[in-house]
């Protein structure tokens, strides 16, 4: 038996100035499979990722939801929460209500109903997710830099200091780039070379 | 620099460039164009004996932006690094017509190699840092109010780096190009090619404020009596003791006029500044020796190829693309590169350190790891229904899909078939392949077509 839970985040004022996100929250709990849903201020933080953790433990949640920002922003956050429950972190989807819906449109009431959309399109989706699982690739502990100016020798020396070995790449016949060209450099105004 | 060369986990490829980047994350296999360069770096000594009797001497030094010259077997500075001298093929007599040769004659370890060929080294890196830095806008090309670059006496910011630096063609002394005498009065215009969006670039170049501050400060305390006047639209001085630097400027007596230079022409051997005066709210006029123009920063010449070769993208303006402004400043959206310095934006020297730091970083870290978990959210293959057309082939932008021959029971025997087959580390997750899939055999795991249409019945049914 799937049991979805459904997480709104309010982000502070930018989610909840304009989504009413506990009718949000009311609605999602009517969808087919949703066993939980709940409302919280800021769902990324420390409390927000315990209320998530301990909603899977008690409530027996097979799968979850998040409605919140760009997955860009947060995406990882919320499937490491999840992984720390013991579920799958790909049994999970993350529903965007602020850059899709409440940052682009002020009516109360059809964004309130757009965000109730998504979170049935994501509860839909995710009835139908599966475990995935990361496979691995090793790693070649050796570094190429292009580019022999005050980036590249900087982070050359950075990356060989740590250790491991550096190819650098230069088109000209010296590194130093154009730095080898000024004089003083502000504002400590000591010499470049 | 020396640093760096003498480094025994460094190895430098100088006169060298890439010419290929293949795999992935963790397993790059890179080749390397060393180009001729007609010295044999093992036997030559660097004595300079060669540059000393080069009989073409009056090439224009790149190094000096034009300002001085040098031989065609040459350093590109005195101090360069390595410190050994590289003939110009295009400037050399004896390989354009192959009557000279007095270099060979002259080195004491027969060092110089006319057939020395370009050569094609690879090198496998598990990480890529790209710091290909910057380049001038060109301004002579669409500055006409600043005399086309027709006036010798109207320089970039950068040559009169030249000027001041005591290894360049002055020895640093500030003398003018034209006459090459001490200029009095030295003018500065700031926002050349950068703020400006109908000739330049819309955006800010961040270290010309403070090198103008500096050059002006300069002028004023290496040439006596000397005057400098610095024409600006603002000055942009947030850094650490960057305010107080251009205060010293100002206490100094160094002139700060509000306002676009409109026209620059000459007057006598002199040049003539024609202006506003935005605080004063009238028109001026200033007659100066020289002037030095801060041009904007643009990404280095080769810079989109060598994104492309690489594989990835660049913004509007061509720099390197990071994969979030604030979150990820020197990620790019491709595993394992990573950008440092003003390949991915304009930045001063101080940014540039601290960032090249953090890509430094980012490469410690993904290097601390043995094995690096996949993204699993790639594109498989159900074998039953591929045809084994390859159209997912070219659509694929990461090269991840090849093919494979299976063998399978049919038609009374064991037949054999192509099929595609998606490299999972290769695999980026985008889904053009699907899309591209007539017998939709391919499916992106995490964005399936059964969830996809799970998703549009959510909002139908």
């Amino acid at each position: 038996m799937k049991r979805v839970g459904v997480f709104v985040c309010d982000c502070g004022s930018n989610i909840a100035g304009t989504v009413d996100t506990g009718l949000v929250a009311e609605e999602a709990a009517k969808m087919p499979g949703v066993a939980f849903s709940t409302t919280y201020k800021y769902m990324c933080s420390d409390p927000g990722q315990e209320l998530i953790r301990k909603a899977i433990a008690e409530q027996g949640l097979s799968q979850v939801v998040v409605a919140s920002c760009s997955p860009r922003m947060h995406e990882n956050t919320f499937r490491k929460a999840i992984a720390g429950a013991g579920l799958n972190p790909y049994l999970f989807e993350m529903v965007n209500i602020r850059e899709q819906d409440s940052w682009v449109h002020s009516d109360r009431e059809q964004a309130t109903r757009k965000a109730c959309d998504l979170i049935r399109m994501a509860v839909f989706k995710v009835l139908k997710n599966k475990p995935l699982q990361a496979g691995t690739i090793p790693v070649t502990r050796r570094a190429l830099v292009i580019g022999g100016g005050i980036a590249g020798m900087q982070s050359a020396l950075d990356i060989a200091d740590a250790g491991y070995d550096v190819v650098l790449v230069e088109r000209e016949a010296t590194i130093g780039g154009k730095m080898v060209q000024l004089d003083k450099t502000f504002p400590t105004l000591d010499c470049s070379a | 620099m020396v640093a760096v060369a003498q480094h025994p986990h460094i190895k430098v490829y100088t006169l060298a460039e890439v010419d290929a980047v293949n795999g992935y994350i963790g397993n790059f296999s890179v080749t390397i164009r060393r180009r001729a360069k007609y010295v044999d770096w093992n036997k030559c000594t660097g004595c300079g004996t060669c540059e000393t009797k080069c009989p073409n001497k009056k090439i224009p030094n790149e190094f000096d932006l034009g300002l001085g010259t040098r031989t065609a077997i040459h350093k590109v500075f005195a101090q360069s690094v390595p410190n050994k001298p590289v003939i110009d093929a295009q400037h050399c007599r004896m390989l354009q017509s192959g009557k000279c040769g007095v270099c060979t004659k002259v080195c004491p370890t027969q060092a110089i190699d006319f057939e020395d060929r370009d050569e094609l080294v690879t090198e496998a890196v598990g990480a890529i840092v790209m710091a290909t830095g910057f380049d001038q806008f060109d301004w002579a090309s669409k500055y006409g109010e600043y005399g086309y670059g027709r006036f010798p006496d109207v320089i970039s910011g950068l040559q009169f780096e030249r000027l001041v630096n005591a290894s360049g063609p002055t020895g640093g002394k500030i003398k003018r190009p034209s006459d090459h005498e001490i200029p009095n009065r030295v003018a500065f215009i700031k926002c050349v090619g950068s703020r400006d969006d109908t000739k330049g670039k819309s955006y800010c170049s961040r270290a010309c404020c403070m090198y103008t501050a500096k050059h002006a400060m300069q002028v004023v305390d290496k040439i006596p009596g000397g005057e400098a006047y610095v024409f600006y639209m603002d000055v942009r001085t947030a850094g650490k003791g960057y305010e107080e630097f251009y205060e010293r400027g100002v206490s100094k007596g160094v002139k700060y006029i509000r306002g676009r230079v409109s026209k620059i022409y000459p007057r006598g051997n002199r040049l003539v500044l024609k202006s506003e005066d935005t605080l004063l709210g009238r028109p001026i006029e200033v007659e100066v020796d020289l002037v030095v123009l801060a041009t904007a920063m643009i990404p280095a010449a080769g810079s989109s190829e060598i994104a492309k070769r690489v594989g990835f993208s660049t913004d509007k303006d061509g720099f390197f693309q990071e994969a979030h402004p604030k979150l990820q400043p020197v990620e790019t959206f491709t595993g394992g590169v990573f950008l440092a310095g003003a390949c991915q934006g304009p930045k001063d020297i101080p940014d540039t350190v601290a960032q090249a730091g953090a890509a430094a970083v980012k490469v410690c870290g993904l290097f601390s790891k043995s094995e690096l978990a996949t993204q699993p959210m790639v594109s498989e293959v159900n074998a039953a229904r591929c045809s084994g057309c390859g159209l997912c082939l070219p659509i694929c932008p990461y090269q991840a899909i090849g093919m494979q021959t299976v063998r399978e029971r049919g038609h009374g025997g064991t037949i054999e078939r192509r099929i595609a087959a998606v490299n999972e580390v290769l695999c980026q997750g985008c889904g053009a392949c699907v899309g591209a899939c007539r017998p939709g055999a391919l499916n992106l795991k995490g964005f399936t077509d059964e969830q996809l249409v799970a998703e549009v019945d959510a909002l139908c049914l």
